[in-house]
């Protein structure tokens, strides 16, 4: 039965020589379903080689199998008429396939190499996908961005890999993490310690898969590519930053401070890829820059410990960004007929930006955003466990989604609610929602992903703060957060002479954003410097 | 005896000035036969003077050696002639061999160097003869001169794409695992080679895609009807399969 898993892999790597071989004296519709029907089953277990080849069967892999193999059986389906007047067709399903059997090799490698490769070949298929249209010049210079990127990215896994071959004298995944676990404070280069550096590895190569700040430049603007490879990268490629930190979890365990980081970096990501999103007037590079954004909170997640949470999140996802690429085409068919949006309040707030004209007194709104939180949290401290904090790290997102998600009730349904009592309920209702989803989910995926309890404690201890700075830093986001509606409230009440004071400020923030914080332009002016150098150098040497 | 040794292995696994000389060489042979001939041979002197000494070389040939890969890896990222492009690339990927030789597993011996030397020339002879192939189809093999390769010689560019992806070490080729056995071996006494290693090999993977789109993408610039027949691309995709295929044999040893 275990067998299996090898089935697994080589299907779609079957699927692809079959498509190669047979395409030019087949019909298309066979071509598609060689493609379609040979892609992607679920998983199992073996060892293929003595020291690399290993194909884990566990909770994580056999999940993350399930979802890359639904993902990219919706995306053959779909690309079997999407692509069907494009050239290279039976290339596209050959390509499609191998990246299959890549992202099914890298979610059930059980060794270090058989992940590295599997990392590696992702980046260099997703290249040739992204560049699918060979007419295109700028698909192949995107293309081309992001395979940098990956490179980039690649090269800290591998030397992570290396460190840990180093350590233990083993390649095999299991024995790494045994070993670790009975000798976390192993040391490596220059006395470090061996848990600490190689996790810091590890979450380099996550931040530059999954977008994070700095290394996201590559995401916005990959959208040259077919629609399909879009759906399939935003939805099972990108996300596999939060993969690879699961992977690794028995070493996150043993780390003190990365985590921390590890948050931070999300953090900033979720920030700016948000911001970013809203400063676009183009609706790709918007969806690009709000999967950045959604990375980033996938790995602000992996930050407080929650990682089965992160799974479930890119697994959502990759199911909704997918169906937004997908849909895509369509929407905008239909929209050119008839946009089918109503012209009620809510239109007229979001769209317009007219707020109604009857609202809420303005301060209740933030008393309670700030209150019902803090009531519950306190009730919960004090009737649940006193060490409430400490144990559940991820309760700082569901405080995130609770103001996220009471201000957008406020701000939608403001305009029309006449009655305090209805909008207090649809606050409570939508919060209950939010706590008894968070826990169901989470609990859930806790349960099948890490089923040891002592090894989820151990996660949260890992991603935890001393007592001290925790309500320090909740004091500090809360004025963050009260400084905020202050300053609009000022501009609101104050009409044309507050906005007149904030505009200069506002119109200097707005460049810079605009100008996507001139990353784009410092790593196009440094891989200039860099490609003037190599010419002088090949002159200085007479080309030789 | 040792310096004359060294002397040879340094002319023939290129070390930077001597590295000039196998370029200039490799640069003005007219014909692509001969340059393969150059590609498959050069290495494997290197290897036999290298292995005639007897001992690992020292660590500051090993510095040498990533500090020449490092200059010709750069260099390879303003080149447009595939050609020359070959010979830069096969200067950078030889070099490397110093540090395998330094650090790498020794029950490989001169032997295992040998393989991995051939396993780093094939890439480059197949991208000579496809170089010699483009200069007598187009005059030059220049990326950005004519372009749109993909759609006018498609089983051409499909082998082009291969042969880069095999020349910058691309995973399951002998280069992807000599490079990461070599960078494991001297991450633990050398980390600043491994780390130099890593950066060639970043290098590569750069240079590789600015070449690539170069020749097979953009628009179709004149319409060329002599792409390589079904059989001669299938034998040369078995060729590649076959390179794959040393690959993961020797990665047992190697890792």
């Amino acid at each position: 039965m275990e067998g299996l898993v090898v089935v697994v892999l080589l299907l779609p790597v079957v699927a692809a020589i079959a498509t190669y071989l047979t395409a030019p004296s087949l019909h298309r519709d066979s071509v598609r379903m060689l493609g379609m029907v040979l892609a992607g089953k679920p998983a199992g277990e073996i060892r293929l080689g003595a020291s690399w080849g290993v194909v884990l069967f566990d909770p994580l892999s056999t999940l993350m199998a399930f979802v890359v193999s639904g993902i990219s059986l919706v995306v053959h389906v779909y690309s079997m008429r999407y692509m069907a007047e494009e050239r290279g067709y039976a290339r596209f399903f050959v390509l499609l396939d191998l990246m299959t059997a890549a992202l099914l090799l890298m979610v059930s490698a059980g060794d270090l190499i058989t992940l590295l490769i599997a990392w590696h070949l992702i980046g260099v298929l997703l290249y040739f996908l992204l560049g699918h249209d060979t007419a295109s010049q700028s698909a192949h210079r995107y293309a081309s961005w992001t395979l940098l990127t990956y490179r980039f990215g690649d090269l800290p896994l591998l030397l992570a890999a290396g460190l840990l071959y180093q350590a233990f004298g083993t390649w095999s995944l299991p024995d790494v993490f045994s070993y670790l676990a009975s000798a976390p404070d192993t040391r490596t280069l220059f006395g470090l310690p061996l848990a600490e550096t190689t996790a810091g590895l590890v979450a380099l190569a996550a931040f530059a898969r999954s977008a994070q700040f700095l290394l996201h430049t590559w995401l916005p603007y990959t959208m040259s590519g077919p629609t399909p490879v879009s759906a399939l990268m935003h939805a099972g490629i990108v996300n596999a930053g939060g993969f690879l930190i699961n992977r690794f979890a028995p070493v996150f365990v043993t780390t003190d401070g990365v985590l921390h980081w590890v948050f931070f970096v999300g953090l900033v990501t979720a920030v700016i890829g948000s911001i970013l999103m809203l400063a676009q007037n183009d609706i790709k590079k918007a969806l690009g820059y709000s999967t950045m954004g959604q990375m980033g909170f996938m790995i602000m997640e992996c930050g407080v410990g929650a990682f089965s949470l992160a799974v479930y999140h890119l697994i959502a996802h990759g199911l909704f960004k997918g169906t937004l690429f997908l849909g895509a085409g369509g929407v905008i068919s239909e929209a050119r007929h008839d946009d089918g949006v109503p012209k009620d309040d809510l239109y007229t707030f979001v769209v317009e930006r007219r707020s109604a004209r009857r609202q809420q007194p303005w301060l209740l709104m933030a008393a309670i955003t700030l209150a019902v939180p803090a009531i519950i949290l306190v009730l919960a401290h004090w009737m649940v466990a006193s060490d409430f904090f400490q144990k559940q790290g991820a309760v700082v997102l569901l405080f995130f989604g609770w103001v996220t998600g009471a201000q957008l009730i406020f701000s939608t349904y403001r305009m029309r609610s006449e009655n305090i009592w209805r909008l207090m309920g649809l606050i409570l209702v939508s919060f209950t929602i939010v706590v008894v989803g968070y826990t169901l989910i989470s609990h859930a995926f806790d349960l099948f992903l890490y089923p040891d309890p002592v090894f989820r404690d151990r996660i949260y201890i890992a991603a935890g703060i001393d007592v001290i700075w925790f309500d320090a830093l909740v004091i500090l986001m809360t004025l963050v957060v009260v400084l905020g509606w202050l300053a609009a409230y000022y501009a609101e009440e104050n009409g044309r002479r507050g906005k007149a004071r904030l505009s200069a400020l506002w119109r200097s923030f707005y460049r810079l954003v605009a100008q996507e914080f001139f990353v784009m332009r410092l790593y196009a002016r440094l891989s200039r410097g860099l490609l003037a150098i190599a010419t002088r150098l090949n002159v200085l040497l007479r080309w030789s | 005896m040792t310096s004359i040794g060294y002397l040879f292995a340094a002319l023939f696994l290129p070390l930077f000035p001597f590295s000039m000389l196998f370029n200039q060489l490799f640069a003005r042979l007219p014909r692509a036969w001969p340059r393969m001939g150059l590609l498959i041979l050069w290495p494997q002197l290197g290897i036999l003077a290298l292995a005639s000494q007897g001992e690992r070389p020292p660590s500051w040939m090993a510095w040498w050696a990533v500090a020449t890969a490092a200059l010709y890896a750069l260099r390879t990222l303003a080149l447009r002639d595939l050609g020359l492009w070959t010979g830069y690339m096969a200067t950078s990927a030889w070099v490397l061999l110093w540090p395998t030789a330094a650090f790498g597993n020794s029950t490989a011996g001169s032997a295992g160097l040998a393989y991995q030397a051939l396993g780093l020339s094939v890439p480059f002879v197949l991208l000579a003869w496809l170089a010699g192939r483009l200069e007598s189809e187009l005059g030059a093999a220049y990326a950005g001169l004519c372009g749109g390769l993909a759609q006018t010689l498609p089983r051409l560019s499909g082998l082009l794409v291969l042969g880069v992806l095999a020349a910058v070490a691309t995973p399951l080729v002998p280069g992807f695992f000599t490079l990461l056995a070599t960078t494991v071996h001297a991450l633990p006494t050398s980390p600043g080679i491994a780390l130099l290693i890593l950066t060639v090999w970043l290098l590569w993977a750069w240079s590789g895609a600015r070449i690539v789109p170069g020749l097979i993408a953009g628009p179709v610039c004149v319409d060329l009807e002599r792409d390589l027949g079904a059989t001669a691309a299938r034998l040369l995709g078995l060729a590649f399969v076959v390179l794959v295929l040393a690959g993961i044999s020797l990665s047992g040893e190697m890792t």
